[in-house]
């Protein structure tokens, strides 16, 4: 497999294409491990796995055109909405093995924009996983 | 089937601005679409089968 520089991706919210106005994607996708360690001759601990907690945050560009990032986000937070998510490295191509596309409905639990003088309006945006699906890599594209 | 329209440049669900696809979106989907300006409705079949005009 090739090494990549993340140029080409796709990051879709609720239907929208925001992908020019996005810059970082980072999943993150994590167990809980719950101690279930008992006397032992060795005094080794011992887990299970627990709940699975899984977010993705997106830096986004701050723009307020028709259909962009704050007429997409604002709204879903504000009215506490469940939405679809979808993250690929590739968006020339459709969602394949070496294209995987990460989805999964979401939701905004905090919305914070801000702006400082002379510098390019950036803001971080955590979304969570809403549903008993979760986030997951698809190999297919979506029908 | 509602024919829509995209009205903004960032697209929805694939399509370009400009573009027309008939779907049925979640009445969800499709009030947030049209309120930060995605897309408007074309053609709306109603229960009956009848077409209705723009909205």
């Amino acid at each position: 497999m090739s090494k990549r520089v993340a140029l080409k991706d796709s990051v879709m919210v609720d239907a929208v294409d925001l992908s020019n106005f996005a810059r970082s994607v980072e999943f993150s996708s994590e167990h809980e491990r719950v101690d279930v360690s008992g006397f032992n001759a060795t005094g080794s601990n011992e887990y299970l796995t627990g709940p699975t907690e899984q977010s993705v945050t997106v830096e986004f560009f701050g723009s307020y055109g028709t259909g962009e990032v704050h007429q997409t986000l604002y709204p879903i937070h504000r009215d506490r909405e469940v939405v679809a998510f979808a993250w690929r490295p590739d968006q020339t191509a459709p969602a394949s093995a070496t294209n995987p596309e990460l989805r999964g409905q979401v939701q905004l639990y905090s919305y914070g924009p801000g702006a400082t003088r002379g510098d390019t309006e950036t803001f971080s945006v955590v979304f969570q996983a809403a549903d008993e699906d979760g986030l997951a890599f698809q190999t297919t594209p979506l029908p | 089937m509602t024919l829509y329209k995209v009205t903004a440049a960032t697209g929805f669900r694939g399509f370009k601005e400009g573009e027309e696809f008939e779907a049925e979106l979640a009445p969800d989907e499709e009030r947030r679409a049209k309120e930060r300006g995605s897309i408007r409705v074309v053609k709306r079949d109603d229960k009956e089968g009848k077409k209705e005009g723009k909205e």
